[in-house]
């Protein structure tokens, strides 16, 4: 089937020069030289009137309906969005996290055990050494205290231990004292 | 952003940081051994228990012993560790 678009053909040496004169373009002798023939020469004629019906066609540009517009910047987007994806996997990963209110609970947690061990002086049971139960946070805070503690038997005998050191020896009333602590303890 | 942020890590450093030196405090505690805890438990108690007058003639004994030389202390502490094993083998 023959497509009614098709230009009809015109003369071969005239072909160029013919859409030239369609634009406008060339010298004054020179369009006048090509609308003589044209006016002598039917084929170049309906050449001419064809690139008048055609070419306008051409350049008109089509109205497209918003639906295509809408189509196309979802698709695009959607396409965007799956390039973006692929680039950071990783951070799908991390998408439950992005919420506000994951770095929020966090964020009081963190205040409420912090604030509780430090006003509640390490009595949180929850957190605290079990088996200090019975000493305060004074003595197992303070390394001295502690050291106190594990030396109260070796400091009841001290004057003792001294002597047989050589070293000084200490008034009677305190040994005897320390005596009667020691028998009251056993 | 960038203020929100600094004040973000500001705060966090803060709460580490007063979480960590509360659990810091009772590191000496927990550094001693089940033996070493039991027993200042016990001496602990019978603190608690002992008259006033003979809690301050411990403070100057330790204050005495704190003040000893390095050497003695530890001729002591030796001298009283033998005893005391040797009472426990008795």
């Amino acid at each position: 089937m023959k497509n009614p678009a098709a230009l009809k053909s015109a003369c071969k040496d005239f072909e160029e020069d013919l859409v030239l004169h369609y634009y406008g373009e060339g010298s004054t002798a020179e369009r006048q030289r090509v609308a003589r023939h044209v006016s002598d020469c039917a084929c170049c004629r309906l050449f001419v009137d064809d690139l008048h019906r055609l070419l306008p066609r051409m350049t008109e540009s089509r109205e497209l309906p918003q639906s295509f517009w809408d189509n196309y910047f979802r698709e695009t987007v959607a396409k965007l969005a799956k390039q973006e994806e692929k680039k950071f996997w990783w951070r799908s990963l991390l998408a439950p996290m992005q919420s506000w209110w994951l770095p929020a609970f966090g964020t009081v947690a963190i205040a409420l055990l912090a604030f509780g061990l430090v006003l509640g002086k390490g009595k949180l049971t929850l957190f605290a050494d079990r088996s200090a139960a019975s000493l305060p946070q004074e003595v197992l805070a303070d390394g001295e205290q502690l050291e106190f503690f594990k030396s109260l038997d070796m400091l009841e005998s001290l004057d003792g231990l001294e002597e047989r050191e050589g070293g000084k020896v200490k008034p009677k009333s305190n040994q005897t004292r320390l005596l009667s602590m020691n028998q009251a303890a056993a | 952003m960038k203020t929100r942020t600094i004040s973000a890590w500001a705060l966090g450093l803060f709460l580490w940081f007063s979480a960590y030196s509360a659990f810091a405090a009772a590191a000496d505690w927990r550094n001693l051994s089940p033996k070493e805890k039991d027993r200042i438990q016990r001496n602990y108690q019978r603190w608690e228990k002992l008259p006033p007058q003979d809690k301050d003639h411990l403070r100057d004994e330790w204050n005495r012993y704190q003040r000893l030389p390095q050497d003695e202390r530890e001729r002591i502490k030796q001298r009283y560790d033998e005893d005391r094993r040797r009472r426990h083998n008795d």
